[in-house]
C-alpha cells in the first residue's frame, strides 16, 4: 500500500487555508501525526478519508486518484473521526451491522466478526443495550470497532484515545501495533505519549503546513545535546522563557525544575536525553 | 437586570443566527404576503358571509393583525419551542445549572427571548402589511394608528402568551414533544373555536380577535338589515358561491376593559411562569441518573485479553441496501418513547373501525401527524448525530443510503394506513388508494427536502402542523391524501408534486455531498 499526498491545499473563503501545499508519502506502518489544535490534522485526515475534497492537489492510493475515485479508498478504509457520533437508539450489534452495510461488506461471517470485535473491545456485555446509554469510552470503542469492520488496509484514527482510560489506551496501542504490518495506519494526536511508543514515522504539523516528517530517531537527533534541566525561582521563569525554549516545569520545594532546549545553557544546567516531546515542542514553538 | 438583559440578548442572537430561522422567516413572509389577497385573487382570508372590507387602513391593519395573532401563534409556537432542550443537548444547561441564576430568572430569559423572536416576526409582518396597503390600496388615506393599534393590542399580548406557553409546555412535557404538539394542537383548536358572547367572555379570547370579527359581523348585519348570525370565515377561502361584496370597516374603539384584559393576559402569563419555576429540572433529569447506574454496571466486567486481529472472521463485499433499510426502519420505529406506539395502535384500530370517511379525513392525518418526530429528521439525523463522516463517505450514498432512508419511511407511513388500504381494496376504490400512497410519499419527501434545505426539522414540523390543521378544517387545496372528493386533475398535480420533491431530495443531497 502506498499513499501519496501531493501539494494538497484546502481553502476556506478567498484566503483562509485549513491546509496549504501539503505533501507526504507513506507506506505500510504507523504514521503519527502531531500538531497543536488548529494545525490542520483533522482537515488532512478528512480529505484522505474522502469526507471532504481538497481545493488543490492530488491524493493517490496505489496510484489511484482518490479525489476523483473516492470509492477506491472507501472500500479499504477504516476511519475514526475526532468528533464522530452514533445513532443512540441502536445497540452496538445493530450499529455495527448498519456500518457494515454502509461500508458495503457482509456475508455469512459478518455476525461472527462483529461478535469478535465486540468481545475484543470489551463491549460484548453491553452489545444489546442502546448506544445512547454508553459512556464516552464505550462509544469510543464502538468507533474503533466500526473502523476495523471491513478488514481495512488504510486506517485513520483522529484523536482515538479521547475518553479512554489508561488501561484502554494501552490496549488500543497494542491493537494499532498489530495492524502496522500490512496496513497504512495514520494516528493523529496532540498527546505525544500516544504516538511515541508505536509510530514508525512522525509528521509534525503547524498552521496548515508540514514542519517535518521522518523517523522518530531522526527528529529526536536534531535536539541532541540541546536538552537541559535546571532549577530556578518562580519569579525568574518569564525572563528564562525569553532566552530558552521551555519544554516543561515542575514545582519542587518552592522552586521550579525546568526542562528546556537551548544552544546556550545556563552554567548549572544538567544535560538530558532528548525525546519526541522535546522535538515536538521545539519544532512547533520555534518554526 | 444588566445580566438578565445580556442573557436574553445572546440567547436571542444565538437563535436568530441559524439557517432554520432564516428559512422560517422567509416562509412566514410568504404566508404573510397572502394574508391580504390581491383584489383579483380567487381567495380571501377573512370574510363575513359574502362580504369583505374595502382595502382601507382599518381593514388592512386589523385583518393582518388578527391573522398575525392567529397564524404566528401556530407557527411561532413551533419556532420557539425546544430552547431548554437545546441547552440540554449542547450541555450549556449543565454549566447554567451550576451558576447562581434562579429557576425563574432562567425561564424568564427563555420566555423573553422567545418573545423577542416572535416580536421580530410581528415587526416584519407589520411593515409588510403597510407595504401591502400601498400595493393594493383602493385610494384610501393611510392612517398609521389603524395599523399600530390592532398590532399592539391584539398581536403583541398573544405573542407574550405564546412565548411563555412554549416554555411552560417544555417544562411540563419535557422530552415528550409528540404529546406537547398534540396538546398544543388541541388547545389551539379550542381557542379558534371559542366564541365569546359577552364582554367578560371576550377577555378570555387569547388571540384577541373575536372582538374585531364580531364588530365586522355586526357591520354586515347592519348593511343586510338582519339580526341573524353572519357566516364568518377565517383562513384561506378559495372562491365563493356568491360574488364578493365590499363593506366599509373603520376599525373599532377598544374598550378599557378589553385593553385591561390583554394586559391581564400578559401578567397571568408571567405568573404562570413563576408558578412552574420551582418544578424546573435544572438539567438534572432523573432519567439520566438511571442511565448512569446502568453504565457503571456495564463497565464492571473487564476482559484482560487483547483483540487479535488476525483471528477475525473475513467479510466479503455486499452492496445490498436491505441491511441499511432494516436499520433505518428500526431507527424510525424506535424514535421516541415506546409507549407512544399505544397511540399509533389506537389510530390503526380507529382506521379499521370508524366510518371510512371519518377514518380517511380525520384519523389518517392525525395518525400521520403523530409521526412528525420520526420523519422530521430523516435527512438531518446524520449531521445531528455526527454520523455524516460515515454516511457521506459511504459507498454510493445516494443510491443506497438515501434510498434506504426514504423507502423505510414510505413503508412505515403506508404501513400505518394499512387498515384503510384494506378497506378501500375491498370496495375497489383505486382513486382513494392512490391518493393515500401519494399522500404518504408527499409527507416523507417534504420532510426530506425541508430537512436538506434548512438543515433542521422545525420548518417541516411547522408546515406539517399547518397542513394537518388545514385538513381537519377540510381545506380542499391542502388535501394531500385525498380525504375530500377530488378530481383526476388533482391527483395528477399530486403526482407531479411528489416527483418534483423526489427529484429535489436527490438533487439537494447530491449538492450536500459535493459541498463537503
Amino acid at each position: 500500500m502506498k499513499l501519496t499526498i501531493t501539494n494538497v491545499s484546502k481553502r476556506y473563503g478567498k484566503a483562509t487555508y485549513g491546509l496549504k501545499d501539503f505533501s507526504l508519502t507513506m507506506e505500510n506502518g504507523i504514521l503519527g501525526l502531531l500538531g497543536p489544535n488548529g494545525a490542520g490534522k483533522s482537515t488532512l485526515l478528512k480529505m484522505i478519508a474522502t469526507v471532504s475534497k481538497p481545493t488543490d492537489g492530488l491524493i493517490c492510493l496505489n496510484k489511484n486518484n482518490i479525489v476523483k475515485d473516492p470509492n477506491y479508498m472507501r472500500q479499504q478504509l477504516g476511519f475514526l473521526p475526532q468528533d464522530f457520533g452514533v445513532y443512540p437508539n441502536l445497540n452496538a450489534f445493530e450499529f455495527l451491522n448498519y456500518m457494515a452495510a454502509i461500508k458495503g461488506v457482509g456475508g455469512s461471517n459478518m455476525n461472527k466478526r462483529i461478535t469478535q470485535l465486540l468481545e475484543g473491545l470489551n463491549l460484548i456485555e453491553a452489545a444489546k443495550k442502546p448506544i445512547g446509554s454508553y459512556s464516552g469510552g464505550m462509544k469510543q470503542r464502538v468507533g474503533i470497532a466500526q473502523a476495523l469492520l471491513n478488514n481495512p488496509k488504510v486506517l485513520i484514527f483522529d484523536e482515538p484515545t479521547v475518553g479512554l482510560d489508561p488501561e484502554e489506551r494501552v490496549r488500543f496501542r497494542n491493537l494499532i501495533s498489530d495492524l502496522a504490518s500490512d496496513c497504512i495506519v495514520i494516528l493523529s494526536s496532540h498527546i505525544v505519549s500516544d504516538i511515541d511508543t508505536i509510530a514508525d514515522k512522525v509528521a509534525i504539523m503547524k498552521s496548515g503546513g508540514l514542519i517535518t516528517h521522518g523517523n522518530q530517531d531522526e527528529l529526536i537527533a536534531q535536539l541532541s545535546g540541546k536538552v537541559f534541566e535546571t532549577t530556578i525561582n518562580n519569579q525568574e521563569l518569564n525572563a528564562f522563557k525569553l532566552k530558552h525554549t521551555v519544554v516543561s516545569t515542575a514545582r519542587k520545594s518552592r522552586q521550579l525544575v525546568v526542562r528546556y532546549i537551548s544552544d546556550n545553557p545556563t552554567p548549572d544546567s544538567v544535560r538530558k536525553e532528548a525525546n519526541l516531546e522535546d522535538a515536538y515542542l521545539y519544532l512547533t514553538k520555534t518554526i | 437586570m444588566k445580566h438578565f438583559l445580556a442573557i436574553v440578548k445572546y440567547d436571542y442572537l444565538q437563535r436568530t443566527r441559524t439557517y432554520s430561522f432564516l428559512i422560517t422567516l422567509c416562509v412566514s413572509l410568504v404566508i404573510a404576503y397572502t394574508f391580504l389577497p390581491s383584489p383579483d385573487a380567487d381567495y380571501s382570508t377573512i370574510r363575513i358571509s359574502d362580504y369583505v372590507g374595502h382595502y382601507n387602513s382599518s381593514w388592512v391593519g386589523y385583518i393582518t393583525a388578527i391573522l398575525t395573532s392567529v397564524f404566528l401563534s401556530l407557527i411561532g409556537f413551533y419556532l420557539i419551542t425546544g430552547t431548554i432542550k437545546t441547552d440540554n443537548e449542547t450541555r450549556v444547561g449543565q454549566i447554567i445549572s451550576a451558576t447562581p441564576i434562579t429557576n425563574f430568572t432562567y425561564l424568564l430569559t427563555k420566555a423573553t427571548s422567545n418573545f423577542l423572536l416572535l416580536l421580530t416576526l410581528v415587526g416584519i409582518l407589520f411593515v409588510m402589511s403597510i407595504g401591502l396597503f400601498f400595493l393594493y390600496g383602493d385610494g384610501f388615506p393611510f392612517e398609521l394608528l389603524q395599523f399600530v393599534q390592532p398590532y399592539l393590542i391584539i398581536a403583541v399580548p398573544t405573542m407574550v402568551f405564546i412565548s411563555v406557553l412554549a416554555v411552560v409546555f417544555e417544562l411540563i412535557f419535557g422530552k415528550y414533544s409528540v404529546i406537547q404538539n398534540a396538546v398544543f394542537f388541541f388547545l389551539f383548536s379550542v381557542m379558534m373555536l371559542y366564541n365569546p358572547k359577552t364582554e367578560l367572555q371576550q377577555a378570555f379570547d387569547v388571540f384577541g380577535s373575536k372582538v374585531v370579527t364580531q364588530q365586522m359581523e355586526q357591520t354586515v348585519r347592519n348593511i343586510k338589515n338582519t339580526n341573524s348570525d353572519q357566516e364568518l370565515a377565517i383562513g384561506y377561502i378559495i372562491s365563493s358561491k356568491q360574488p364578493t361584496k365590499r363593506f366599509q370597516f373603520d376599525g373599532i374603539e377598544f374598550s378599557t376593559n378589553f385593553i385591561l384584559s390583554r394586559f391581564v393576559l400578559v401578567v397571568l402569563s408571567f405568573m404562570g411562569l413563576f408558578l412552574v419555576a420551582p418544578f424546573f429540572h435544572r438539567f438534572n433529569m432523573r432519567e439520566r441518573k438511571g442511565v448512569k447506574k446502568k453504565k457503571i454496571l456495564l463497565e464492571k466486567k473487564l476482559i484482560e485479553q487483547d483483540l487479535n486481529l488476525s483471528d477475525l472472521a473475513i467479510m466479503r463485499k455486499n452492496y445490498s441496501i436491505i441491511p441499511l433499510f432494516k436499520a433505518e426502519f428500526l431507527m424510525l420505529v424506535r424514535k421516541g418513547k415506546p409507549w407512544l406506539w399505544i397511540f399509533n395502535l389506537m389510530g390503526v384500530v380507529l382506521l379499521a373501525t370508524l366510518s371510512i370517511d371519518v377514518a380517511h379525513q380525520i384519523v389518517l392525518p392525525v395518525l400521520w401527524f403523530l409521526q412528525v418526530h420520526r420523519f422530521s429528521d430523516i435527512t438531518t439525523k446524520e449531521t445531528t448525530n455526527q454520523m455524516h463522516y460515515y454516511a457521506f463517505s459511504s459507498y454510493l450514498p445516494l443510491r443506497r443510503l438515501l434510498t434506504a432512508q426514504l423507502s423505510s419511511a414510505f413503508v412505515l407511513i403506508l404501513g400505518l394506513a394499512l387498515p384503510l388500504f384494506i378497506r378501500y381494496l375491498l370496495v375497489m376504490n383505486a382513486q382513494a388508494l392512490l391518493s393515500i400512497i401519494l399522500g404518504g410519499f408527499f409527507i416523507v419527501l417534504l420532510a426530506a427536502v425541508l430537512g436538506l434545505l434548512t438543515k433542521g426539522k422545525k420548518l417541516f414540523e411547522i408546515l406539517f402542523f399547518l397542513l394537518t390543521y388545514a385538513n381537519l378544517n377540510k381545506v380542499p387545496l391542502l388535501d394531500y391524501f385525498g380525504g375530500l372528493p377530488q378530481n383526476n386533475q388533482f391527483t395528477i398535480y399530486l403526482i407531479c408534486l411528489v416527483l418534483i420533491l423526489l427529484g429535489l431530495t436527490f438533487l439537494f443531497r447530491k449538492w450536500q455531498l459535493s459541498k463537503e
